[in-house]
């Protein structure tokens, strides 16, 4: 009995000595942790906000925020639940909160993020819609979360030259709705302009030839996007 | 004399990955790509360096019977504190590690190091010991990860190498892991008895000259 409660004893003691120690560092990294996750996220924004094609940003730069608090200025949509929007027809979701920006130009800014399954599970994407008189334009989009899907093949999706492949594309064939090739049935083409031509008029997005072998990956983040999409003209459009 | 080989034994004699076949399942996993490998391993090397010195420090204190969980609370305690300031303080490597951070709590390595080395050595040898193992596993990891990118994706840490129509796809998915595995363990294996038949040849004739 006594060696029982000794050798209890001392497993309690090493236990108690660990959880002090890790609650310690706890205490010292995590607002830096904080800042740090903050930071990633106010780039990506930025980085949404920027014209795809002449690199300049949408709005002044002194509308960009910077802390916390101004970009809190920006929210013009949040729910408790952490969700917005969920979509039964492309199984994506709008997560809380949704910020608005203003152009140079007086044209609103929605700037989502929203998510879908991916091949190992969330595949997050931040992205900004500029209002145009026909609809809502998709401007840029960065896949900022994607920690389960393949090394190699799926994790692909986060490089750059990925990426661009989703945006812009004009209301005209968010209508539509947007589709990676495969699913369109349209043989990968080499010719970037037909490739422009095949987003921007029929919605049709190709990946299968940077990307090889991972087709549920960019399919997530078509249906993110279409899920924004179908949030923007139910909910937003007025 | 001796301290050098707790320091040198892990490089290729008993080389963690290929001789004494521990830490399976990261290995597998992550080896997609060099960089993968060298990042899980470096992080199991700090992780594995500091535990078996802490065990080693404690070595004394702690009963035969409940020496399993408090070595895994040790090594777990590690693995949470190098997330944390990785998340904190090295934000960009952390998102592109972070998946495998987790991972090193169970690798065997380290739960094999405790047991068979820390806990009945002193703490510079246990010291020299995890540092040792940590660069062979290392080494193994970049080696393996070199093999599987260069032939699924025709390219080592990043820099191309040769043109597409020489990828293997199958090098990056988990038949290939298990292929460049076998055939690297198989090469380790031979090294190692090419060595013994020198020495055995060596020894040999030492004795005809006697």
């Amino acid at each position: 009995m006594r060696e029982v409660v000794k050798t209890g004893l001392i497993l309690f003691i090493f236990t108690l000595a660990a959880g002090l120690i890790l609650g310690l560092v706890y205490s010292i990294t995590s607002p830096q942790i904080a800042n740090a996750e903050l930071n990633f996220k106010l780039s990506s924004i930025k980085e949404v906000m920027t014209d795809p094609v002449t690199g300049e940003l949408l709005i002044p730069q002194k509308d960009i925020p910077k802390t916390l608090e101004e970009l809190n200025q920006k929210v013009f949509m949040s729910d408790d639940s952490g969700v917005l929007y969920t979509s039964s027809r492309y199984g994506g979701k709008v997560h809380s909160p949704a910020y608005l920006f203003t152009s140079r130009d007086g044209k609103k800014i929605y700037v989502l993020e929203g998510s879908a399954i991916g091949y190992g599970g969330s595949v997050v994407c931040v992205a900004a819609f500029v209002k145009e008189e026909d609809g809502f334009k998709l401007n840029a989009l960065r896949v900022t979360s994607y920690s389960q899907e393949t090394p190699g093949l799926g994790a692909k999706i986060g490089e750059k030259e990925v990426m661009e492949r989703f945006y812009p594309v004009p209301p005209e064939a968010l209508e539509k709705g947007l589709k990676v090739n495969k699913d369109a049935g349209v043989v990968p083409v080499e010719d970037p302009e037909k490739m422009k031509y095949l987003r921007e008029h029929e919605g049709v997005i190709q990946t299968s030839d940077i990307m090889t072998g991972a087709t549920l990956t960019p399919r997530a983040v078509v249906n993110t996007i279409n899920t924004m999409y179908e949030f923007l003209r139910g909910e937003v459009n007025e | 004399m001796s301290e050098l080989r707790n320091f040198t034994k892990g490089f290729v004699k008993e080389n963690p990955t290929f001789v004494q076949a521990l830490g399976m399942c990261p290995t597998l996993a992550t080896t997609t790509s060099a960089v993968n490998g060298l990042g899980m391993g470096l992080a199991t090397l700090s992780v594995l360096t500091l535990s078996n010195i802490v065990v080693s420090l404690i070595r004394k204190f702690v009963p035969e019977k409940i020496r399993i969980p408090i070595y895994i609370v040790v090594i777990a305690s590690f693995v949470t504190i190098v997330d944390l300031v990785m998340h904190a303080f090295t934000y960009q490597l952390w998102r592109t590690l972070g998946l495998f951070i987790p991972l090193i709590v169970v690798n065997c390595i380290i739960l094999g190091r405790a047991e068979a080395f820390a806990s009945k050595n002193g703490v510079f040898a246990s010291f020299l010991d995890g540092l040792g193992m940590g660069l062979g596993f290392t080494a193994s990891l970049v080696l393996l990860g070199s093999v599987r990118e260069l032939l699924g994706s025709g390219t080592i840490f990043g820099l191309p190498v040769w043109g597409k129509a020489f990828n293997v796809f199958a090098m990056i998915l988990p038949p290939g892991a298990y292929i460049a595995l076998g055939m690297l363990a198989g090469l380790f294996s031979f090294i190692g008895i090419k060595r013994r038949e020198r020495q055995k040849a060596k020894s040999a004739s030492e004795k005809v000259k006697a």
